[in-house]
């Protein structure tokens, strides 16, 4: 037998089913998010002013811990990679809203799913960021005849990392991990560098 | 601060470690994904293909269904509303993008079938790729299941013994048997002899006239 996940796509279990563990996963999402204090816009914003990068080392952990599950689950045949869903990447759209969306997280202090977070633990910002979020997938939606153009544009399908730098599926793994490594130790370094915020800064030639 | 007051730096470590291991093998593991990258010996499908032990007649797959053959797996390889409309018995809808990635049972009896037999016929190189062993196409597709099993035509002058046989498995099947006068036509007519321009009495008749239009 090759492969025997993702379970949906295989029928092991049905719609009904996918719901329910869709809302346990969910449940468990918010609450670790909200443990690791990312329901905080206050710790969030860290993340621009270069104190605190929980964020950074939160998105590299959740990283390497799914790529590496994935490689090795699909290297041992458990997992079938290419039922695995992989969103479509049209590069100047995405270039474009990643930076209208960097704005807004750096703005708000909260990404969409934080903001959901912090609104369950009722803060008030994060209500406030979620009817903004409502508001312009409106906007958007009215106004996507006039731009749906711009939006479809360069598109390169499921366009993967081992597909864009010609190297193998394990070089990429190896490297983004190696890369994570080095951003925690960076992040580190920048945090202990900020809990030092009475010594005047100095620089180092 | 607080979050620095809950940390384990004995955890941090070791998960560390297995992360580096874990990417570290991963670069000279190779590929995760060689279940669906298939490989073929060229040399043994062309004498497979040449020899003719690549697919199945319409009569041998009835039989095989009829008595039973262990482990037997029919897959239909037409658009979802054609195998709503009429199917082999026991065949499952496998679209042939599908035959590519899903899951398979190395000891099973594959069969593919298409409308003609094209599509049938590079789904079973497809499985062949993928190191299947016992997999047929059924030669004329539905074409031929609904000519030879479902409305099969014999001769008059064919031997009582054979007639019996063909209309057992034809009445096995639900399908209607039609003696013709031994002048008109060969014991098996053949797909290219117009025998299904005899309108048949049959539940598959539908089927055939919307099969009939189409170009596979």
């Amino acid at each position: 037998m090759i492969g025997g996940a993702p379970f949906y796509e295989f029928g092991r279990f049905g719609e009904g089913t996918s719901l329910v563990i869709a809302v346990l996963l969910g449940i468990a999402f918010g609450w670790f998010l909200e443990q690791g204090g990312m329901g905080n816009a206050r710790k969030l914003s860290g993340q621009f002013y270069l104190t605190d990068l929980s964020v950074l080392k939160l998105m590299f952990s959740a990283i390497v811990t799914a790529m590496l599950g994935l490689f090795w689950l699909s290297w041992a045949g458990l997992l079938d990679l290419s039922r695995v869903y992989v969103p479509e990447t049209f590069i100047a759209p995405q270039v474009v809203g990643g930076l209208i969306f960097g704005a807004g997280f750096a703005t708000g202090g909260l990404c969409p799913g934080t903001s959901c977070v912090a609104a369950a633990t009722g803060r008030k910002d994060g209500l406030a960021l979620i009817a903004g979020m409502l508001a312009g997938v409106f906007v958007f939606g009215e106004a996507s005849p006039a731009i749906g153009q711009f939006a479809d544009s360069t598109g390169r399908g499921a366009w993967t990392l081992p597909q864009a730098f010609g190297l193998s599926y394990g070089t990429v793994v190896g490297g983004i991990v190696a890369v994570a490594l080095g951003a925690f130790a960076g992040a580190e370094w920048l945090e202990r560098r900020a809990e030092r915020p009475a010594r005047p800064m100095k620089v180092v030639a | 601060m607080t979050v620095d007051a809950r940390r384990r730096p004995g955890i941090e470590r070791a998960l560390a470690i297995v992360a580096v291991v874990g990417g570290a093998l991963a670069v000279v593991a190779g590929s995760p994904t060689r279940a669906t990258r298939g490989s073929v010996d060229v040399t043994e499908l062309a004498r497979i293909v040449e020899h003719e032990e690549d697919h199945v007649t319409a009569v041998e797959l009835a039989t095989w269904i009829r008595d039973d053959k262990p482990r037997l797996r029919v897959l239909d390889i037409r658009a979802d509303s054609e195998f709503a409309d009429f199917h082999i018995p026991g065949a499952t809808r496998v679209p042939l993008a599908e035959i590519a990635r899903m899951p398979l049972d190395s000891a099973a009896t594959y069969v593919l079938y298409s409308e003609g037999g094209t599509h049938a016929a590079q789904g079973w190189f497809l499985l062949r790729a993928r190191g299947v062993k016992n997999v047929f196409f059924l030669r004329g597709g539905l074409y031929e299941w609904l000519e030879q099993v479902m409305n099969p035509r014999v001769a008059s002058t064919t031997p009582q013994a054979q007639r019996d046989s063909v209309r057992a498995l034809t009445l096995w099947f639900g399908g209607k048997m039609t003696v013709v006068d031994s002048a008109s036509t060969t014991t098996v007519p053949s797909v290219l002899d117009g025998a299904l321009s005899t309108p048949h009495k049959s539940d598959t008749r539908e089927s055939i006239k919307k099969i009939r239009r189409r170009a596979c």
